[in-house]
């Protein structure tokens, strides 16, 4: 039988000498570089209360959609992943197909928010930012963007609040907390989460992206940064890189209650999708959504298997239900090269042809 | 006798191993300037940055020892043996590589704990009061001592967690290994062979990540987990009850103090919310019943105003049919005439 390792001596030193060298240029480009920016595409404050910002984006052109597009990210991490760089924008790509972008930012929860509530965020903030919008605009309903947790909580919203919302457009959003490819879900599922609310109070973010890197523990910790060391001498590449660990580092803590009201109905009871879920107090039924909804996921995506965003297509009671499958990750649907030629001339098209 | 190659690799593993350590205290010791840790990082930021550093370093002592070791031997004679030299053993630098997780997080936990657990150890761990089961307590300090056994049961259960999830831990790392071999198997043609230190290395991450997968959806992993968090918190929670008892005889607001007050404040603020939206709605409802009254009183109006007309042309017609009907009105018009009321005259 022939060996499968072929490794020749003076490749190995050679691969040794050229991480040095590497290693040794990066030494003075880090030491230089400053903390990368955000794209921060143009944009205006129309709303804030308490931490929350609702910012509309003001582009170079006149936006040509007639019904406006909210943005409704996550409580984890920053919404600025959609605007993470010029030409990695999915904001930036969404008002060049003419679309009127808004976006909530729900700011930096403290000790003064750890009662916050799943009815205070979706029934409470999301509402009045949905009027906000809505008033602006002088309309009815406007369209909504629901992104990975904030996809589940737009889900419930507009069950509860049908009349508000014209279009549904969901991303990475799990419906099916119960796949048996659902690491999170499974870990969450023997935890006490009343103790852990209780003793911890608002949740660290340290501690949520502790938990995220261990469901990837080699990659994420190790690979990724020896990954890191081919391109420390490419100042470009790095500056991207450290932006990226900008984003996935710089996030919030979540607000003790809804963090347990989530873990408790989403993870471990399932409830959106076996129709037992209430917040606040009023029951969320995924059939009353009759709106049109476009349901976008990531075939490789680790925190939110696609077969948890699939689910929704069972369980909506809309007739115009549309699928879009991205070839990629949780991240790469937003910044990968394929997903800004994609995703958002897809979302542009499927609204335009419901406007 | 000197043997020159070995020299060689000796005195470059010596300036490679002078140039890393420069560059990790490039970063450590310069954390201002450092983009993985900003000014005022917490714990788990440092925890970041050196894990980063421990796993790049642990990739440049790997290679270095695969150099010097068997790597470059070719053909291997046994490349199993080979590939056991390069990734088993405890002296591997990734011997550790997911044994090293769980103690991060864990210290995440419980980090403000590790003086007083060490402080513990030190003075022996099996003479804390409760380490070997409730005993009861009297007197004065009753309370106190019963609040010791009960940490100190805690921490040994948190401890026991710990290490049965250290167990799967290293499960994974033999599993591992042994899909390592499976996928090398699979390169043994000419042409399929990995012939790089960086491509055996990723084919190691993936068959590491495929076991640790398969154990972390297992039902045993999931309850090890759960017991671990769990145990963790339950220390946690005593470690705070303790400190508010010290916080409240020093007269210092504790942190359920505050939490009562937040949680409180909030609960007003939705009241205040909810009552002010029934007020808007009280005042939309009484809106909509003025304007329902004054779209009807519009509409009557328009009726009448419809009908007005329709009734002059039907007055008219029936008194010019009928003159002899009208003279009083057609007196009273004539004296309502611009120019001929009687205040005018006057």
């Amino acid at each position: 039988m022939q060996t499968p390792l072929r490794i020749d001596p003076a490749k190995v030193l050679a691969d040794i000498a050229t991480f040095q060298r590497k290693l040794a240029a990066g030494m003075g480009y880090l030491r230089d570089m400053r903390e990368p920016e955000y794209a921060n595409t143009p944009r205006e404050l129309v709303y804030s209360e308490d931490k929350l910002k609702v910012w509309h984006f003001t582009g170079h052109g006149k936006a040509t959609a007639k019904v406006p597009l909210l943005i409704v990210y996550a409580l984890v991490n920053t919404v600025w992943m959609t605007d993470l760089q010029a030409d990695r924008s999915m904001v930036r790509n969404l008002l060049e197909q003419g679309e009127d972008v808004y976006l909530i930012d729900w700011g930096y929860p403290d000790g003064a928010d750890r009662w916050l509530t799943l009815d205070d965020y979706i029934n409470g903030y999301l509402d009045r930012c949905v009027d906000v919008v809505r008033e602006r605009h002088d309309l009815d309903a406007i369209n909504l963007l629901g992104i990975c947790q904030g996809g589940a909580f737009s889900l419930c919203y507009t069950a509860l609040h049908p009349d508000k919302v014209k279009n549904l457009v969901t991303m990475v959003t799990p419906v099916d907390f119960h796949t048996s490819d659902n690491m999170l879900s499974h870990w969450c599922r023997s935890m006490d989460v009343d103790l852990f609310v209780d003793t911890m109070g608002n949740i660290p973010a340290g501690l949520m992206n502790y938990v995220y890197l261990t469901l990837k523990p080699l990659r994420l910790n190790q690979q990724k940064y020896i990954g890191m060391v081919d391109i420390l001498d490419n100042p470009a590449e790095l500056e991207n890189f450290l932006r990226m660990e900008r984003w996935i580092f710089d996030s919030p803590d979540q607000a003790g209650e809804a963090f347990r009201q989530f873990i408790k109905d989403f993870y471990q009871g399932n409830k959106l999708v076996k129709g037992t879920l209430e917040i606040g107090g009023r029951p969320v039924d995924l059939g009353m959504i009759t709106q049109p909804v476009l349901n976008i996921f990531a075939e490789q995506d680790h925190l939110v298997p696609p077969d948890a965003s699939r689910a929704l297509g069972k369980h909506v009671g809309t007739t115009d239900y549309t699928q879009l499958a991205f070839k990629g990750g949780h991240i790469g649907i937003y910044v990968s090269g394929r997903a800004q030629r994609e995703v958002p001339p897809a979302i542009h098209q499927w609204l335009r042809q419901r406007a | 006798m000197a043997d020159p190659a070995s020299d060689f690799i000796r005195d470059y593993q010596t300036l490679a191993q002078q140039s890393w350590d420069a560059w990790a205290r490039q970063f450590q010791q310069q954390p201002a300037v450092n983009p993985f840790a900003p000014p005022a990082a917490p714990a788990v930021g440092n925890d970041t940055l050196e894990r980063t550093l421990a796993g790049l370093k642990g990739y440049f002592d790997w290679m270095q020892a695969a150099a010097a070791g068997g790597a470059a031997q070719q053909p291997a004679s046994d490349w199993r043996q080979q590939l056991q030299q390069m990734f088993g053993g405890a002296s591997q630098p990734f011997a550790q590589a997911f044994g090293g997780i769980d103690s991060a997080g864990a210290e995440g936990f419980v980090r403000q704990w590790q003086s007083w657990l060490q402080t513990v150890r030190h003075s022996g761990f099996g003479d804390l009061p409760g380490a070997h089961g409730p005993t009861p307590a009297f007197g004065l300090n009753r309370e106190q001592q019963m609040q010791q056994q009960a940490m100190a049961t805690a921490l040994l259960e948190s401890m026991q967690a710990t290490t049965r999830y250290q167990e799967l831990i290293q499960r994974t790392n033999a599993q591992g290994m042994q899909r390592l071999q499976e996928k090398l198997a699979q390169h043994a043609e000419p042409g399929r062979q990995i012939d790089s230190l960086k491509g055996l290395y990723d084919l190691w991450v993936d068959a590491s990540e495929e076991a640790y997968a398969e154990i972390a959806l297992s039902d045993e992993f999931r309850e090890v987990y759960g017991e671990m968090v769990n145990t963790q918190m339950r220390v946690r929670q005593l470690q705070q009850r303790q400190t508010e008892q010290l916080c409240q005889q020093m007269g210092v607001p504790t942190r359920s103090e505050v939490s009562s007050l937040g949680e409180r404040l909030q609960a007003l603020r939705r009241e205040f919310r909810a009552s002010r939206a029934g007020a808007s709605a009280g005042h939309a409802d009484e809106i909509m019943a003025l304007r329902r009254e004054l779209a009807a009183l519009k509409r009557q109006l328009a009726d009448g105003q419809a009908a007005a007309p329709a009734a002059r042309k039907t007055a008219s017609a029936k008194s010019a049919a009928v003159p002899k009907k009208a003279p009083a009105k057609a007196a009273r018009k004539l004296n309502a005439a611009p120019g001929t009321s009687p205040r005018k005259r006057k």
